[in-house]
């Protein structure tokens, strides 16, 4: 098929201007592209134009710039991602629409499945923190909401610089971050259900924002992001806030390292939030989907994020192996005079495409726009059609009666790759042959590790959070390990979700702490007694160009790769962040974040964090190890080559197995994991939980540690190896112990006492006191 | 025959289904009313305003949809009589609308839930004990005495404020159904999360019809809500927040 598109059918005129490509040498082209802000590269460039065959126009380079960004294209990491497992039992769709879906379970014949999306709002959050964050929320709730799926909460993980009192700067981009998460998910009435969030300097120039959404949907019900094959002329239906001069050049925007000194005019790539506009869109969107189950039509959904209506109406064309044509002064517009590149590739938010055949599209224009008003929610918000898929395989865009872009959409869409070098990264492999020798005293230590950043309580964070909006939350962040809701009306199905990614693993050694990230997150909906059941992931990493930075995702990738292989697990939805970096080329801590999603087939034998009963006996689940790399101790004691723990799957999963049959037996009257800080925070939480319950204090009293552990007292009680501790009721014992069987990892740690003490060997704690250090540390930061 | 009660949605209301379910596991024939259709609520029996962000909060919470078309029409039965209950941002629109505590004219508030003490949305678990007699308010006639319903605190604006002399009126005149509670059921004006005034988390007018409650009771209402408070009992079955809906649903029958 011929490519190139002869000058006769592009016509020119005095709207339209071009980049004379082929007359500039190098220099000049790259003075020209940067005097424009385009990212392209010069090769790119002249690909493009040798592939048109002609000096191509500035609404097409903007295109380009946009759907060759590494945000919309991932060409330095596509051929990484293959390495990911995508398939399994549970996998109803795997990565390739805007959002992944896995099988939830049935109620009354209906198979239902829970749509998951993940993405990372990274550099506009550093710009413009409330915005930032607000927008990412926003635009990970369209990609749930465009497979047809009723969005049932979110999750937020966040990685913040240094937040000490000097840093006035750092602390107001956390309060903007936290008060944008909330402003934006609490009025749209979606639960804030899990997340996380670290504090480290070596974020201060670059934080993370990942977002994570879910959704609820009827698998015979699914809405996919392509045009349908029988859907030539199908009409595309744009749908919500009139389009303005706002994020334009989001996506090359977000595929660049972030430089201070343009920072005020990188804000005009930052996206504007209307959360209240999105709520009714959203249940708008809901009774579209009604009408559309009775009609019994399929169509094509897609969410408008980075390349605005362009990238969306290409891509949910080529999807379904059509071209497409789009009048660009059809599109409803907030201010008049815009340029038809900005009009193209802007991102202003709160939009989504339909592509639905002729005979509904006045139907569905009604409930937008009259039914639910879209015009009087918001200036000018409406439906309205744009344009239509065609037979051509070519991606057309008019405006003023001209033909402003006229390309081979394969061309527009297709996969671009890099190949980069790569440097593999070398982790410290120092395995001490001796325990710990400290001078610090347990005590000293233990309160400081309780109000270390890193562990101290989120309360004062996510209680700005609306958790429990929609009347379905079942565990809200805090009371357990994962979050907990059952989405059905009439059905015991439930989900829990955790998300986990550690920065101080991160910096010490890439690969691992991408399988951490995935066994934390595992571990966290097994800790509530919940089945795993899909994972997804969000890369943030340094630059590709950077053979060391590059590398460190690459050995993530694998990390991810071998971890979920060895869990059973598939990765369904994802997203890459690369670019995390200073203009001083220093890059983030290697941050792979990963959700883990889990079942629970009957919402009753979910387990909580809060110690349940006086005459417990407390057993261990995991094996301790004298590695602390990459713990709180270990910054705090400032520990230098220490390895980071290693992770036995085979073992896990054998753990895992137990743990989960003893739970659907209730056996477990709480349960909470071993991580940040270590084995005295897991039950110091356990006991607090009470509190929070408003209930007395429960206490513990802990065996010697020769009795469950084969290593040091330090790296015993503030070890971050992993595991499981679990309360089982004197009466559950003998059956808790025969499920266990031949499995050597369960021991005994000791049992739960009516004073509120912490009693380990001849020391004891208040629980009172140690609640006061880690209660109250973020406070200051969050009031 | 069933009441049948109306869930009135505004543009950015957020909380209509839940109030919807929880009021028909209650007895009730509730129904939800888009703005849209506000000419058809005329034929309920009566009003339940659900949380949300009605109008996005526009000028204060509440104070445009207080001017509503659907508000014609709850202001008329609240005016008849009829049972109106406005939860959350449905409180502050009651207020707004002059409904609750009602002291003043139509649309003319007298008192308002207003921005947080700590100046921004807080969500957290509270209590409530009802502090005025089974008589003052027949929407909360059927709760026993002393008990203590655990709801949710979701919102920016909870704290009741009015003037000295407008809370000094509300104190006397039994206005203030439900107050923030500890434990032990000790009510006390700083166990209100936000500050409110007397430690009011819910008032009522002078007829007792309408009740206007700022924290969520449906959010804590079945089983699955609070599984360490209702070990081994069905998880889809109604408790917790759910005795208010019942008491209001039971008003309805005894009409």
């Amino acid at each position: 098929m011929s490519t190139r598109c002869s000058s006769s059918n592009f016509r020119r005129g005095p709207s339209l201007r071009d980049l004379a490509v082929a007359e500039l040498d190098d220099e000049a082209l790259r003075a020209r592209a940067d005097a424009l802000g385009l990212a392209l590269r010069v090769d790119e460039l002249r690909s493009i134009a040798q592939r048109l065959g002609r000096a191509p126009s500035l609404v097409e380079l903007y295109a380009f710039d946009a759907q060759w960004s590494e945000h919309c294209s991932y060409k330095s990491s596509r051929a990484l991602l293959g390495r990911l497992p995508t398939e399994g039992r549970d996998v109803v769709l795997g990565p390739a629409e805007d959002a992944g879906i896995l099988h939830l379970g049935e109620h009354e014949g209906e198979r239902y499945g829970i749509v998951i999306a993940h993405e990372s709002h990274n550099h506009p959050s550093q710009v413009v923190p409330f915005e930032g964050a607000a927008t990412g929320i926003g635009g990970i709730v369209r990609d749930v909401l465009c497979m047809g799926a009723e969005v049932v909460a979110v999750a937020d993980p966040l990685r913040f610089g240094s937040v000490d009192a000097a840093n006035a700067h750092q602390r107001a981009v956390a309060r903007g971050v936290v008060d944008g998460v909330a402003a934006y998910g609490n009025a749209i009435g979606v639960p804030n259900l899990a997340g996380d969030c670290y504090f480290d300097g070596e974020f201060d120039d670059n934080v993370l924002v990942n977002v994570v959404a879910l959704g609820l949907v009827k698998e015979s019900e699914i809405i996919h992001s392509r045009v349908p094959r029988n859907g030539e002329n199908f009409v595309l239906l744009l749908v919500g806030k009139a389009t303005d001069a706002s994020g334009f050049g989001g996506a090359s925007f977000s595929s660049v390292a972030l430089d201070a000194k343009e920072s005020q005019s990188n804000k005009g790539a930052v996206q504007v939030p209307d959360p209240f506009l999105k709520n009714v869109i959203m249940r708008a969107s809901y009774r579209v989907f009604s009408f559309l189950r009775e009609r019994g039509i399929e169509v094509g959904f897609k969410d408008l994020g980075a390349g605005g209506i362009m990238g969306c109406s290409a891509e949910l064309c080529s999807a379904g192996g059509f071209g497409a044509e789009v009048d660009l002064d059809t599109v409803n517009v907030a201010v008049d005079h815009l340029l038809p590149e900005v009009i193209a590739v802007g991102e202003t938010q709160e939009r989504l495409l339909w592509a639905l055949p002729e005979e509904i599209v006045d139907e569905v224009e009604r409930i937008y726009n009259e039914e639910f008003s879209l015009p009087q929610v918001a200036q000018n918000a409406r439906a309205v059609r744009i344009g239509r898929a065609t037979a051509a395989q070519r991606y057309q865009l008019r405006h003023r009666g001209e033909l402003v872009m006229d390309v081979p959409i394969d061309f527009l869409t297709g996969s671009v790759r890099d190949t980069l070098p790569v440097e593999a990264p070398m982790p410290p492999t120092m395995h001490r042959k001796h325990d710990l020798l400290c001078e610090r005293s347990l005590d000293d230590l233990f309160h400081e590790i309780l109000a270390h950043r890193d562990v101290c309580s989120r309360a004062p964070l996510y209680r700005h959070y609306d958790a429990v909006v929609r009347g379905r939350t079942v565990i809200p962040r805090g009371e357990a390990d994962a979050g907990v809701l059952a989405p059905i009306r009439g059905s015991r199905l439930a989900f829990a979700l955790s998300v986990d990614g550690n920065p101080r693993i991160g910096r010490l050694d890439p690969q691992r702490a991408a399988e951490h990230a995935v066994y934390e997150s595992v571990r966290n909906v097994v800790t509530v007694g919940a089945e795993p059941i899909g994972l997804t992931d969000c890369l943030n990493y340094g630059s590709p160009r950077d053979a060391r930075q590059y590398g460190e995702l690459v050995a993530g990738v694998d990390g991810l790769a071998r971890a979920a292989r060895g869990f059973g697990l598939a990765f369904v939805s994802g997203n890459v962040s690369l670019y995390n970096a200073a203009p001083s080329g220093h890059a983030i801590p290697a941050s792979p974040i990963v959700a883990c999603l889990g079942r629970l087939a009957d919402v009753s034998q979910c387990v909580t964090l809060p110690l349940k009963e006086v005459g417990s006996h407390l057993y261990l689940v995991g094996e301790t190890q004298r590695a602390l790399g990459g713990s709180v101790i270990a910054s705090i004691l400032a520990l230098e080559d220490e390895a980071v723990p290693e992770i036995d799957i085979e073992r896990i999963v054998a753990e895992h197995r137990f743990l989960l049959a003893a739970a659907s037996e209730g056996l477990l009257r709480s349960a909470h994991d071993i991580s940040d800080g270590g084995l005295f925070v897991t039950l110091a939480e356990m006991s607090f939980g009470c509190l929070a319950a408003r209930r007395a204090p429960i206490g513990v009293e802990l065996d010697g540690v020769a009795g469950w552990s084969g290593v040091g007292l330090y790296e015993s009680v503030f070890g971050e190896w992993g595991g499981i501790v679990v309360e089982v009721a004197q009466r559950d014992v003998e059956r808790f112990e025969e499920l266990a069987g031949s499995l050597e990892s369960v021991r005994e740690l000791g049992s739960t006492i009516a004073q509120p003490l912490l009693a380990f060997d001849d020391s004891a704690w208040e629980i009172a006191d140690l609640h006061r250090s880690w209660a109250r540390p973020l406070e200051e930061l969050f009031p | 025959m069933k009441a049948r009660v109306a869930v009135l949605v505004f543009p950015g209301t957020n909380s209509e289904e839940e109030t919807r379910d929880l009021l028909v596991d209650c007895g009730a024939d509730a129904r939800i009313v888009h703005w849209s259709e506000a000419a058809s609520l005329v034929y309920y029996d009566a009003f339940v305003l659900p949380g949300g962000f009605a109008y996005e909060d526009r000028i204060r919470a509440g104070a445009i949809a207080a001017h509503d078309a659907m508000l014609d029409a709850v202001i008329e039965g609240a005016q008849a009589g009829k049972y109106v209950m406005g939860i959350c941002n449905g409180a502050q629109i009651l207020l707004e609308a002059g409904l609750a505590p009602g002291t003043g004219e139509i649309r003319r508030p007298t008192a308002a839930f207003t921005r947080n003490a700590q100046g921004h949305f807080i969500c957290e678990r509270v209590l409530l004990r009802r502090t005025v007699a089974a008589t003052r308010c027949a929407i909360v006639a059927a709760l026993p005495d002393d008990l203590l319903i655990p709801a949710w605190a979701a919102h920016g604006e909870g704290r009741l404020a009015a003037a000295p002399s407008h809370i000094e009126e509300l104190e006397k005149g039994d206005f203030i159904v439900f107050r923030y509670a500890d434990a032990d059921g000790k009510t006390d004006a700083h166990l209100a999360p936000q500050g409110s005034a007397l430690g009011a988390a819910a008032i009522t007018n002078r007829e007792g019809n309408v009740l206007a409650i700022m924290p969520h009771p449906e959010r804590d209402a079945w089983n699955f809500n609070h599984l360490d408070r209702s070990e081994g009992a069905d998880p889809l079955a109604p408790s917790g927040g759910s005795v208010l809906f019942k008491s209001f649903v039971t008003a309805l029958e005894r009409l």
